[in-house]
């Protein structure tokens, strides 16, 4: 597993919009199998190579939850990190991704509620290739911290 | 904006917010008569009214709020004031 940069403890008063964090995870057959085994499903477009290929992809296609929960990742370490409380994502897979690739995730802050200590982050993750596959509208609190 | 198209506003954002398009809302109808009228979703309507009013709330006229009669009251006086 690829090493994180350490969590960040971003206070309320901290955050800003424009604020961006950044970071890379190497998507695995591994990640692929452990998902499979703690959500259940087990859809052959993620767990069987030859069904996905029948069906015009390359490789197994990575669950786009599995994608998504680098969102988690990305809110609860680093935007704002320790003090998170995940509020909500609208989320939209745009282009597949498959086991070997390597994902660039990225968010920005791009709205600070004072009245509800909220904020608004747009996520986006990227394959190595440059290609957009995930996009997401992100709604984070942030708690007081200890 | 008259009352009436406030009002119209805001049911049309409550039904697209409680993704309900027969959800009936009238002067009384207040938070505990929405089931899913969670902090959450209080939130994502007070955005959505905003954005469509072009307004903005204190978080202390918010707390005031008991039903959405007085909403549409508080609305009426900002987008109007």
């Amino acid at each position: 597993m690829d090493d994180l940069p350490p969590m960040l403890r971003h206070a309320f008063a901290d955050l800003s919009v424009g604020m961006q964090a950044e970071f890379t995870r190497r998507i695995s057959s591994e990640d692929l199998e452990m998902f499979r085994r703690f959500s259940g499903d087990d859809n052959p477009l993620h767990c069987d190579a030859g069904y996905a290929r029948e069906r015009g992809f390359p490789d197994r296609v990575v669950y786009g939850m599995l994608t998504a929960s680098y969102f988690s990742t990305l809110v609860g370490m680093y935007l704002p990190g320790e003090n998170a409380l995940f509020h909500g994502l609208q989320v939209d897979f745009v282009k597949p991704v498959f086991p070997g690739d390597t994902l660039s995730v990225h968010g920005k802050v791009v709205a600070v509620d004072e009245r509800f200590q909220r904020i608004e982050i747009r996520g986006t993750i990227r394959n190595q290739e440059g290609s957009k596959v995930c996009r997401a509208k992100i709604f984070a609190g942030v708690t007081d911290g200890a | 904006m008259t009352r009436e198209e406030i009002f119209d506003t805001v049911r049309e954002i409550f039904r697209d917010v409680f993704d309900d398009e027969e959800l009936d809302v009238v002067d009384s109808t207040n938070a505990d008569d929405i089931e899913d009228w969670d902090s959450l979703n209080h939130i994502n309507l007070v955005s959505a009214i905003e954005k469509a009013c072009d307004i903005r709330f204190a978080l202390g006229e918010l707390q005031a709020l008991k039903d959405v009669g007085e909403m549409i009251t508080l609305i009426e006086q900002k987008s109007n004031g």
